[in-house]
């Protein structure tokens, strides 16, 4: 491509936002379609990972209910319950804000964006708060601590191993949706990515999204049922 | 301003994921046995249709969005499907003395 059709090919918007073509592609359109189909592939991926622990909880719990029951109780409801609030609010201001962007709203974008950071920063917070009660009352991943020698039924031990990898894993995704977002949010600021580059955006909010659905599956196994 | 960045759209999913946040928080409280899993499973399951419909926008989505996600739902089917089938046909290990076979004795030893 020469650089004058390169030229014409990028757009560049009335905010001095230039969003550049790369040449393997024919148009701008499908440039953002493959970003967000390479999205949708690794998603599916982290189906197939959360969809195994998914897959070895049910069996155990299908083994061992009354241990299951037990631990589900035994387990902080409420903190759980209020991250699920948490998560559920900074997907509602994610998707927000790539509706802000999308009608050239960076100022907005920005703001709704650092809101869902903020959140993620609350859920991690809660998260540690859980966690730290757990060890105090001698709870570890692998059936050890003082906890297991009172409760010593086959399938507590089961249960908060998995309690620990499944929202290990996840939280693990949290911080990483920590980092992509932030990394989005210091380019919307400065004028990197607006209108025409919303995809951008996008590709990070439906990851965001992904990390929130996990949870949504996450909270009644562990909290509730 | 408030309208350009919440559509109708987004703030009607949102508002219907609490919702079901209530509900699923709520039913936590009455005692439903054996079905209490299955409907919180179920109450989860619409939440995340909703955010992946509405939110991720798969309903607005190209086909070949729709197909890896069909993709990686049917791998997750395959893999929970036979691990139900393996659990449902276990049997209890066979109660037998040792050194013979269940309900068949082995021939060098002797028979009651």
């Amino acid at each position: 491509m020469t650089a004058g059709a390169q030229l014409a090919a990028d757009e560049v918007s009335s905010q001095g936002e230039v969003e550049e073509l790369e040449g393997h592609f024919e148009s701008l359109e499908q440039q953002a379609q493959a970003a967000r189909l390479g999205m949708w592939v690794f998603l599916a991926t982290e189906v197939l990972l959360f969809g195994a622990a998914f897959a070895l909880f049910i069996s155990y719990q299908v083994h061992y209910p009354g241990a299951f029951r037990q631990s589900i109780e035994h387990n902080a409801k409420v903190l759980g319950t209020v991250n699920t609030g948490v998560l559920l609010t900074s997907s509602t201001l994610v998707a927000g804000a790539v509706h802000a962007l999308r009608g050239g709203n960076r100022r907005w974008s920005s703001w709704l964006l650092a809101g869902t950071i903020g959140l993620a920063f609350v859920f991690l917070g809660i998260k540690a708060t859980e966690y730290a009660k757990h060890f105090a009352e001698g709870i570890y991943p692998g059936g050890a601590g003082h906890f297991f020698v009172e409760h010593h039924e086959r399938g507590t031990a089961e249960f908060w191993t998995l309690y620990y990898l499944m929202t290990g894993l996840h939280a693990v995704h949290v911080t990483i949706g920590i980092g992509v977002l932030g990394v989005l949010l210091v380019k919307i600021v400065r004028g990197r990515i607006g209108k025409l580059s919303a995809h951008k955006l996008e590709v990070g909010a439906i990851y965001w999204h992904l990390v929130d659905v996990i949870w949504i599956f996450l909270w009644p196994l562990f909290y509730l049922a | 301003m408030i309208s350009v960045a919440f559509p109708r759209t987004v703030v009607r999913t949102g508002a219907a994921l609490f919702a079901l946040w209530a509900l699923s928080f709520a039913l936590s409280y009455v005692p439903l046995g054996p079905a209490a899993l299955p409907v919180a499973i179920g109450i989860a399951a619409v939440k995340a249709a909703l955010v992946v419909a509405f939110f991720m926008e798969l309903l607005h989505g190209t086909l070949s969005m729709k197909l890896t996600l069909l993709a990686a739902g049917a791998l997750l089917a395959f893999l929970i499907g036979l691990m139900v089938a393996d659990i449902a046909t276990r049997e209890p290990p066979p109660l037998v003395p040792f050194g013979t076979h269940a309900g068949r004795p082995t021939a060098d030893l002797p028979t009651r």
